[in-house]
């Protein structure tokens, strides 16, 4: 049974779930250019609400109205779009953001990462003059002890390590990691939507940011708890043994390790995003109904709980990309686990 | 250890502080206010203001609020205005907060001046019992399945019930909770919910409880349904992966079967996301599920907060943000926590 | 162990296959509220949930009487009739009635009315909205001879200032003021107190009585004489109202129907969700459901069995959907722009789309129904063509990339749209103007917003176009709250500003005569029709389901939507279970 997992002949089912994600983002990428009979957000007064039909003469509405009139194919569509290009990007950023973020944190802890002094008087005088706090005299004063600061690490970088370290501090990147995570964990995601929904909709980059924002401290949790046991392996202290600097140790060795719960993660984060978007639609936060996703054609059901037409091809679109993502990520980690 | 532990909630209790003092400030930076839903519509016409001087007195009014409210003083003990900082001293909204709430008193609720401690405990009342259990009973069946998915992987039933969480997964909970509501409490399929829309008055302990497991079965099975792929997928994932390693092959080279090699082995080492994953789940258990609450019209905190948080009651907001704080930061340190029990060899980062 | 588990799911579903119990004369009648009332205080009433349990609670002078759509004498004998002085004040005169007396017995005296209208205006209460809405009452003279009978001179002359001045709810003097603190002062000084003085020592303290008294959670430390009082209230859950057995008005004879109260015990079920509402209603958890969406509506009438257990009903309501340009922006500025507009909604459509039909067009402000109505106008409808032609004479040019461009602008005609989320039938309003729009070339951003941000930007003037529902009412005219150019910065938030339309708003309440406030009406809506500052779409529909076995069910325009307490059930022994 061991030898069957560790097998990696690409099943059949690989085969499929990559040729999905492939006529996905072709049929995102084509959109714009597909011949469609309904542009995707515009109502239809005189079908709302309508079951799909394939019999009647003119433009047929193939996948049914939901209860604003809008086109479920056309819908569906311009969703598949905005997942491949806007939902998936989000996706990789923060997984990207928390990974590094989190295995930093995990690996050096509080105590291992030394800066040297000039790094914290430059940025206390870079505070200083941003937020335009009132005496100059002190900003001209962190500026000079800053240039000081700099001269001396400056003329005592060939001399040894114990020299380095009177003139370095410890950046707690542990707690400075943990801490911006715990701020974006405890405001009730609530409380930060409605707060977000008293400025103007968000731009396609902001959005982007936005879902980054709010998916990557599960990632960095995650690779950090994973770093905490990847740092006492025995190949990370013969790593060190062997007098290989930190930095290399950390990205050569140690984070593509921690990055392992990621594989599983990344999927879930993508469904946990829908499911945001059309948590979002449900409350009546978020994009106006000219701006189509799955998510908030899913909330639609909402208004008219009996057209299941609505719900049901948004949502097996949802669950063959996620099982097509899950597929693939099982097909990398065969591949990597040697 | 003590020392450790004692440090930490210190750390933990002080963040939660500087978190609830960032969300009292920026709510006063928002546009609008408690003063424009505690007024009627000026535009209303079923019940006319009369009188020509209709703008006066509708700024008049609004003014009149804000002041009643304690919402006139200056936010903090520094402002920026136009470039330049000015000093306000201890007249202000922060300082009184902060002395009120050192003292033990969050404030009271701007649109019905009742004390914020009591309304937060009444809603709770309804919302720990029912995350508590949804995270119990969820946990629970994740080991449980994870264990059984981890043994057997390549028959069509364990492939079937991955295919099933994983429809799940990406089912939002309001479609979840919306489906069984149909299906549960629609008299045209089956009608399980009782008839009565509280508890029978003067009936026993046990009517009681009966009573209250019938009505909140649903909203449960939602919040267990929405939780469980979330937990088992990745735990699924690590167990099959530690069953790949060195010593998982000695283990059964020695003579254990798989049962016992992953639930004695394995599962020690996999459980680590499992349980950053619980102990996120733990604000939940203060905030609350709003969209569960709504559609099962469960009166808890998630529905209280959102509704204050849709009405400007900066007081209740903060204080739920507070809780939601603590709660948060005392998960983190649960996980800290839990981390050194199953593994003794991480030491935490503190 | 495994039959214990296969036992208690037996029993489950059998019990899921039971019929309701049989309503007994006695039941509870239940009601669906979409939201807590938050406050039962008398002086602070945020919203219709409010004002529905306030009229339980309390008693006024006037009340709505449902059958008729008009205000009718509750505490007071009959309608007052209004006696005009000089061009600005009227004077009305009270009688109150013998019957009416507190739970104590003490009669409900013309002081108790005194003592209300000083507390609507007391500094330190929160009664700003109360403020607001009767500060027009400037006077009380009670009748030395008679002590139930008294005088209220107001300010402004009209119909809306006999039926405003009946509307509030008269509390009790003893309780609050046994010492009769406030009598010393007159309601004129109260009203003009200045905010920065600090107010009499004697009303200080009636503040502090009044908050200890915490009339927010419990009413009935301040009791109304109005038929109920309330039971239990469990917050954002239920609130259980119970009837008084012994109310002065059950003495009368013959009882008006304003002073009917035939329910013995009320609840109120909040449940936010429609659907979830709707399914309540199948149960037989809830008994009325007011106010019920279109495609709900259409959902339950599908259903055979929901057609033998419930009744449904429609009124024609007095809230108008409305389209409305902010006249203060340079591009809509213009009327012939506004026309252009006001020419790619399509009402016709919508109608039928969002309301199934029911709701009726209409030109102006006005009901079709009304006498008023200018039905010599056209009718506003989607006309594509003539949009192009109105923006070529306001002088904008359509240019090569397909947008309007006035000579010298910056920027093409572009416009944003404003409404309330979480609206099905704004959301598909709103989609429907973009649609059409953009086959003109002019490109629409819908910024759809929850409440406190929509009023913050509307009231701002940061907005384009919005759409949102005007709530009028039967009792009076007066438009002047959201049209006048006084009223811009409060109710007038299209920024609309002409001297023709101004005089008419100020004349329309104060006309007595009905041919010549026609006239002034018709001209009205002629002068309306042609600046466009708002473009009313239709009159939305009243709907409301019940369960069949509710008896005098009286359905209405104006909200709650139902008389609740008018609805009673029938005698036991005529009731069987499950009979249709």
């Amino acid at each position: 049974m061991i030898r069957r997992l560790t097998s990696f002949r690409p099943q059949p089912a690989t085969w499929l779930a990559l040729s999905w994600l492939a006529l996905l983002v072709g049929v995102a990428l084509l959109v714009p250019w597909l011949p469609l009979p309904y542009a995707p957000a515009t109502p239809d007064l005189q079908h709302i609400a309508t079951p799909p039909d394939w019999t009647s003469a003119s433009p047929a509405h193939y996948l049914g109205t939901d209860s604003l009139g809008r086109d479920v194919l056309a819908g569906l569509l311009a969703g598949a779009q905005r997942l491949v290009l806007l939902t998936l990007p989000a996706v990789a950023l923060a997984t990207l953001v928390g990974a590094l973020t989190g295995a930093a944190a995990g690996f050096w802890g509080n105590r291992q990462l030394r800066l040297p002094m000039a790094t914290a008087g430059w940025a206390l005088a870079a505070a200083w003059w941003a937020l335009s706090l009132p005496s100059k005299a002190v900003l001209w004063l962190l500026v000079c002890v800053s240039l000081l600061l700099t001269l001396l690490a400056w003329r005592t970088a060939r001399r040894g390590a114990s020299y380095r370290r009177r003139y370095t501090f410890a950046l707690p990147l542990d707690s400075l990691v943990l801490g911006a995570t715990t701020l974006l964990g405890s405001v009730p995601r609530l409380i930060l939507l409605v707060a977000l929904a008293a400025g103007p909709p968000p731009t396609s980059v902001q959005f982007i940011g936005l879902l980054a924002l709010l998916a990557w401290p599960e990632a960095a949790r995650l690779v950090r708890g994973r770093m905490l046991w990847v740092r006492v392996q025995p190949f990370i202290e013969a790593a060190r043994a062997s007098g290989l600097p930190m930095g290399r140790i950390w990205w050569h060795h140690a984070l593509p390790h921690a990055c392992r719960p990621l594989l599983a993660f990344a999927p879930l984060s993508l469904a946990g995003l829908m499911g945001l978007e059309s948590s979002l639609a449900f409350l009546g936060i978020g994009q106006g109904p000219d701006v189509v996703s799955w998510g908030s054609q899913l909330a639609t059901l909402r208004h008219d709980s009996t057209a299941w037409w609505v719900a049901v091809f948004p949502g097996l679109g949802l669950l063959f990309t996620l099982l097509a993502l899950q597929k693939t990520a099982a097909f990398a980690r065969k591949n990597t686990d040697k | 250890m003590l020392r450790w532990l004692l440090a930490r909630l210190g750390r933990a209790a002080g963040a939660a502080w500087l978190i609830a003092s960032l969300v009292f400030i920026g709510s006063r930076q928002l546009p609008g206010g408690p003063e424009q839903l505690a007024l009627a519509d000026a535009s209303d016409l079923s019940r006319p203001a009369t009188g020509t001087r209709a703008t006066a007195t509708q700024q008049a009014a609004r003014q009149a609020v804000r002041q009643r409210l304690g919402l006139a003083l200056p936010v903090f003990y520094v402002t920026r205005v136009a470039g330049h900082w000015h000093w306000h001293g201890p007249a202000n909204q922060y300082h009184r907060w902060a002395v009120a709430a050192l003292h033990g008193d969050l404030g009271v609720s701007y649109r019905d001046g009742q004390p914020v401690a009591v309304l937060l405990a009444q809603a709770l009342r309804y919302t720990l019992p029912l995350a508590a259990s949804a995270a119990g009973l969820a946990t629970g069946l994740a080991l449980a399945l994870a264990l059984y998915l981890a043994r057997a992987p390549d028959s069509w039933g364990p492939r079937l019930l991955l295919s099933l969480l994983a429809g799940l997964q990406i089912t939002p909970l309001f479609l979840l909770a919306l489906s069984l509501l149909l299906l549960f409490a629609n008299p045209e399929f089956l009608n399980l919910l009782p008839a009565e829309n509280e508890a029978p008055a003067g009936g026993s302990s046990g009517q009681q409880a009966a009573y209250w497991l019938a009505r909140t079965a649903l909203p449960l099975l939602s919040l267990v349904l929405a939780v469980l792929p979330e937990l088992t997928l990745p735990l699924v994932a690590g167990l099959r992966h530690e069953a790949t390693t060195g010593y998982a092959t000695t283990a059964r080279a020695k003579g254990l079967t798989i049962r016992q090699l992953l639930r004695h082995h394995a599962l020690p080492n996999a459980v680590i996301p499992l349980l950053t994953t619980l102990t996120d789940l733990l604000p939940a258990l203060v905030v609350g599920t709003l969209v569960v609450e709504v559609l099962f019209a469960l009166p808890g905190s998630g529905r209280l907060l959102a509704e204050a948080a849709a009405a400007h009651d900066y007081t209740l907001v903060v204080a739920g943000v507070l809780l939601s704080a603590m709660a948060r930061l005392l998960g983190l340190l649960l996980a800290d926590v839990l981390y050194f029990l199953v593994d003794p060899r991480l030491r935490s980062a503190a | 162990m495994k039959y214990f588990w296969l036992g208690s799911l037996l029993a489950l579903l059998a019990s899921a296959c039971s019929t309701p119990p049989a309503k007994q004369a006695s039941s509870p009648i239940t009601a669906r509220w979409a939201r807590d009332p938050e406050t039962l205080d008398p002086l602070a009433l945020p919203n219709q949930s409010a004002y529905d349990a306030a009229n339980l609670l309390h008693m006024g002078l006037l009340a709505i009487d449902y059958q008729s759509n008009a205000y009718a004498p509750a505490l007071a004998q009959a309608l007052p009739h209004p006696h005009l002085i000089g061009d600005s004040l009227t004077v009305l005169d009270y009688e109150l009635r013998t019957a009416a007396t507190w739970d104590d017995g003490h009669p409900v005296l013309a002081t108790d009315v005194d003592f209300t209208l000083k507390l609507l205006h007391c500094p330190g209460l929160p009664n700003e909205n109360s403020r607001a809405q009767y500060s027009f009452i400037r006077q009380v003279r009670i009748d030395s001879t008679n002590p139930r009978r008294f005088t209220l001179v107001c300010r402004g002359q009209g119909a809306e200032i006999l039926t405003g001045s009946g509307d509030f709810s008269v509390l009790p003097e003893a309780t609050l003021d046994p010492a009769h603190t406030l009598r010393r002062w007159p309601l004129a000084t109260l009203q003009a107190w200045p905010a920065s003085q600090a107010p009499p020592r004697a009303v200080t303290a009636l503040v502090r009585r009044y908050q200890q008294a915490n009339l927010a959670r419990q009413p009935g430390n301040l009791p109304g004489c109005g038929p109920y009082r309330l039971a239990t209230w469990d917050t954002n859950h239920q609130l259980r109202f119970r009837r008084k057995p012994h109310w002065w008005a059950d003495k009368l004879r013959p009882a008006p129907p304003v002073l009917q109260a035939r329910p013995q015990e009320v609840v109120f079920a909040v449940l936010p969700d429609d659907a979830a509402a709707a399914l309540a209603l199948r149960r037989h958890d809830v008994d009325v459901y007011p106010q019920v969406p279109a495609r709900i509506f259409q959902q339950l009438q599908a259903s055979p069995k929901a057609r033998q257990e419930l009744a449904f009903y429609t009124t024609p309501s007095y809230d108008i959907l409305t389209a409305g340009f902010n006249t203060r922006r340079p591009a809509l500025r213009d009327k012939r722009t506004r026309q252009a507009l006001s020419r790619l909604f399509d009402p016709a459509g919508l109608l039928a789309a969002t309301q199934l039909g029911q709701g009726s067009r209409t030109v102006g402000l006005l009901p079709p129904s009304s006498p008023f109505y200018n039905d010599s106008l056209p009718l506003p409808g989607l006309a594509p063509a003539q949009t192009v032609a109105l923006l070529r004479q306001a002088g904008w040019q359509r240019r090569a990339d397909g947008h309007w461009w006035q000579p010298g602008a910056a920027a093409p005609l572009a416009l944003t749209v404003r409404y309330r989320a979480e609206e099905a039938t704004f959301a598909t309003t709103a989609l429907q103007f973009q649609t059409a729009a953009a086959q003109v070339g002019i490109p629409i951003t819908l910024l759809p917003a929850e409440t406190s941000v929509l009023t913050t930007a509307l009231q701002t003037g940061d907005f384009d176009v919005y759409i949102r529902l005007v709530k009028g009412s039967p009792f009076g005219f007066n438009f002047a709250t959201f049209l006048h150019s006084n009223a811009i910065g409060s109710g007038n938030l299209t920024g609309f500003r002409q001297p023709v339309a101004d005089r008419l708003l100020l004349a329309i309440p104060a006309e007595g005569n009905p041919r010549r406030k026609r006239l002034l009406l018709r001209r009205l809506q002629v002068v309306l029709q042609e600046e466009m500052p708002l473009l009313p779409l239709f009159f939305m529909p009243s709907r409301l389901a019940v369960s069949r076995q509710l008896r005098h069910v009286v359905p209405s325009g104006l909200k709650p939507g139902y008389a609740i307490s008018a609805l009673s059930w029938p005698a036991t022994d005529t009731l069987r279970a499950g009979t249709p």
